[in-house]
């Protein structure tokens, strides 16, 4: 073999071998937008913050959290529906504005199944009814007990019209019997405050940020909506366990426009279960209160489509 | 003592090297950022997140706290040179900060801000440390009744507002109440004036209401050639304020930081509602009331003190009890919570070096503010001689890019434009925008509250009158409305005079 051929034999092996590689490589080459449909500051938006600073790391381009909140998340998703699906603008999908807002705004002009690529679950948190020391109940039972002896008694603090609070304190409702009085909020922050000034008795919300006035004392967890206990609150039962079917998961994942090639859609997603694989991310997951089972990404496709499916009945229950 | 050996604790935690650096770098960042109108402090704050990371938590909440009070200090100078707000919270600076560029007393006006704004902030500091834990609790004292007769009085305050006369001032308060209506109703979840545009939907942004009335309708009118060119007049002046302008603002400086540090605890009120808030109260208070807005040197006073305290005080319910006030105090909780801590009731227990660290380098921090603030003056005053035709496309583009950055929005920005020719044609027709931008922030509060409270009293509106704290600050609105309808002094001499006949006869 003479050194020529043995030139072009390398040559010809090495296009062989770097040929799909580089298939591969051409994305990302220039910064990938991550859209988040949450101002900056809440757990969502560190959730893209930590990944985005992960996956800038491991894929050599610039992974940028761009915030647009509004109208449920509408406003972002809809942004992601226009954007090319070219792998180069993502989002942090939430449950939203993809099980909940678009069966309660009949206009929202997308499809939250067929319009985007679903590809990555990231993680889910749940939902928990917590009562104010001065209620008096301990446990779900008796506070059902106190409820119905009592029917419009009780007020509940949800973070909106609409909101998952609102949507499964209706649920709640229907499904003891027990008759509230519900209080509507801008936001979570808002009803906590007046949650801990005593001023809503009981409150409908999201399980991490109230574990500090769970340690403190003044809020009691009665239940939470997980299909199976939490390990940020062991000992608290959840809505199933207690005979209601009441399951409520407000899952995290990354999303695309429909339409993105399947090896942009795989280089992201091995990516990713990497990133939330590493010590630290799992750690921050863990202080956030956001419980991962690791889906692929076919399952995740599914599980959205589920979600809608489960929340349909719901929503339409709130929106009359 | 508990307090002395918590302060040295803070000492401790913030005069070290690093956290003096961190400390510095944000009141800088902070300082720039709110003169640059449109450029808040939550751009910056988001965009120093990710640094946050890196360091360790009391020093990325002492960096970002920083940003977000020197943003306060800076916020006024394009107010006083350009009539041009660099911070909502700055609005009220404009109606006595330009008169008095105007008059060449520039130097003087920057001069008194930074004094004030230093005086506020100190005044927060002390209260912040004297009363933190009682303050998180008065603050939950506050009901949403009490919140409905605190916005009822700041609207009867703010009615005097503007210079053109109580009933254009009502009138503007009327369509800033009508424009906060827009977006979804909280009780019901329906959408009000939205026109079907989904951007609408939670209501139009203040930023934006108050960079379209104030800055771009201040370029068009200048465009026009309304306002004089006053470059010349405006380099000569003085630094110092005379004697009598000391003695003139410090009492005025006092009520101010009061009101700040009031409305600062209030979570969700915040900076905005204590400037105009304090301005409209020493509006009715003050003796030389008939110079507001016509460069009284209290007018600049006032706000300037008022809002620094709120921004220091506005951390009180943030880190005491966990919950944020506004957007950019909910972007520093979430610096804690990249680092594990999740902000509750206990975190000053839990953390006492953090909460009391962050306490001291506000002293800290406001040094270095005054100290950066007073030689920039000169030069922030010779911005005067840069041409129109380069400052004011300036200003423009910097006004789109802040407001584009924080809600990544082209209609945002088309929505400011269109708010700065509303702001030109109402000034055109002598309508200020001053009260309609109270009216807007003041108003849809005022609505939530007050129906929440029907809502928690079933319908019983004597909740208002039967709660102590709503039945004072109900009282003392409807004294101030008195006071301003009723002929007092004709009766008072009517009176004097009735008695002399007597004595006389």
């Amino acid at each position: 073999m003479n050194r020529r051929t043995l030139l072009a034999l390398s040559a010809a092996t090495f296009t062989a071998v770097a040929m799909p590689a580089l298939a591969q490589s051409d994305w990302p080459e220039r910064p990938v937008r991550i859209l988040v449909s949450f101002p900056p500051g809440g757990s969502s938006d560190l959730v893209a913050r930590l990944l985005s600073e992960k996956l800038s790391a491991s894929l050599g381009a610039q992974f940028v959290v761009e915030n647009k909140p509004g109208a449920a998340g509408t406003v972002a998703a809809s942004a992601l529906q226009q954007a090319e699906p070219d792998g180069y603008t993502l989002m942090l999908s939430n449950l939203t504005p993809f099980s909940v807002a678009p069966i309660r705004f009949p206009d929202t002009p997308y499809d939250p199944i067929a319009d985007f690529d679903h590809i990555t679950y990231v993680g889910t948190v749940h939902l928990g009814l917590f009562a104010a020391p001065i209620v008096g109940a301990t446990d779900l039972a008796s506070f059902v007990e106190m409820a119905k002896a009592d029917p419009g008694k009780f007020e509940y603090g949800s973070s909106g019209v609409g909101s998952w609070g609102h949507i499964i304190a209706e649920q709640f409702q229907d499904e003891t019997g027990a008759e509230l009085f519900h209080i509507p909020y801008k936001g979570s922050g808002p009803m906590r405050l007046d949650f801990m000034g005593g001023v809503v008795p009981m409150i409908f919300d999201a399980v991490p940020q109230n574990l500090p006035a769970v340690e403190d004392g003044t809020a009691i967890p009665l239940a939470v909506s997980a299909p199976e206990r939490i390990a940020s609150l062991p000992d608290v039962p959840t809505f199933v366990e207690s005979g209601y079917d009441i399951v409520a998961e407000n899952w995290l994942g990354v999303s695309a426009p429909a339409g993105v090639p399947a090896e942009i859609k795989a280089k992201l997603d091995a990516a990713l279960l990497d990133a939330m694989e590493m010590q630290d991310v799992q750690a921050q997951f863990d202080s956030w209160g956001l419980i991962r089972k690791p889906k692929t990404s076919a399952e995740f496709s599914t599980y959205v489509a589920e979600q809608l499916t489960q929340w349909t009945p719901l929503v339409e229950a709130v929106s009359k | 003592m508990d307090l002395l050996a918590n302060l040295a604790l803070g000492l401790a935690t913030a005069a070290t090297a690093q956290n003096l650096f961190y400390c510095f770098v944000g009141v800088f960042l902070g300082t720039f950022i709110g003169v640059l109108p449109g450029v808040g402090p939550l751009a910056a704050v988001a965009m120093l997140l990710p640094v946050s990371f890196y360091l360790p938590p009391e020093t990325a909440l002492v960096m970002l706290a920083g940003v977000y009070y020197g943003a306060e200090y800076g916020g006024s100078i394009a107010s006083i040179l350009l009539n041009i707000p660099g911070t909502p919270s700055a609005s009220v600076t404009c109606l006595d900060g330009y008169p008095m560029a105007q008059q060449g007393r520039a130097g003087v006006a920057l001069f008194s801000t930074a004094i004030a704004s230093m005086f506020g902030a100190m005044f927060g500091v002390v209260v912040m440390v004297l009363l933190a834990p009682k303050l998180a609790e008065f603050a939950l004292l506050f009901q949403p009744a009490e919140y409905f007769s605190v916005m009822v009085l700041g609207l009867v305050a703010a009615s005097v507002v503007s210079s053109s006369g109580a009933v254009r001032g009502l009138m503007m308060v009327c369509l800033g109440i009508l424009l906060g209506t827009v977006g979804v109703d909280v009780n019901s979840g329906e959408t009000r004036f939205t026109g079907g545009i989904q951007e609408l939907r939670d209501g139009v942004s203040l930023v934006v209401v108050a960079m379209g009335l104030f800055g771009i309708s201040e370029v068009m009118v200048s465009l026009r050639g309304a306002t004089q060119s006053y470059a010349g007049a405006g380099l000569t002046g003085r630094l110092l304020p005379t004697r009598s302008e000391w003695q003139r603002s410090f009492m005025p400086a006092i009520r101010g930081s009061t009101v700040g540090s009031f409305f600062g605890t209030l979570p969700g009120t915040g900076q905005t509602v204590a400037s105009f808030v304090g301005y409209a109260l020493e509006k009715r208070v003050n003796r030389n009331r008939a110079e507001f807005g016509k460069g009284a040197i209290e007018g600049v006073v006032v706000p300037e003190s008022a809002n620094n305290a709120a921004a220091q005080t506005a951390f009180i319910p943030t880190l005491t009890l966990g919950i944020p006030g506004s957007t950019t105090m909910a972007l520093m909780l979430g610096a804690l919570m990249i680092h594990g801590i999740t902000p509750g009731p206990r975190l000053i227990a839990e953390h006492p070096d953090l909460f009391w660290g962050l306490v001291v380098s506000f002293v800290f921090g406001n040094i270095f503010l005054l100290i950066l603030n007073i030689p920039l003056i000169g030069i922030w005053v010779r911005l005067l001689r840069v041409p129109h035709y380069y400052l004011y496309p300036t200003v423009i583009v910097l006004i789109c890019v802040g407001v584009f950055g924080i809600s990544n929005s082209l209609t945002d920005v088309w929505a400011t434009l269109t708010f700065g020719v509303i702001g030109y044609v109402l000034r055109l027709f002598r309508f200020e925008p001053a009260p309609m931008l109270i009216g807007f922030v003041l108003g849809p509060m005022m609505e939530e509250y007050f129906r929440r409270a029907m809502l928690l009293s079933r319908g019983d509106p004597t909740v208002f009158i039967s709660r102590p704290g709503s039945a004072a600050l109900l009282a003392v609105a409807a004294f101030l409305l008195a006071a301003t309808i009723l002929p007092w002094k004709q009766w008072v001499l009517q009176g004097m005079s009735a008695v002399r006949n007597v004595g006389l006869k």
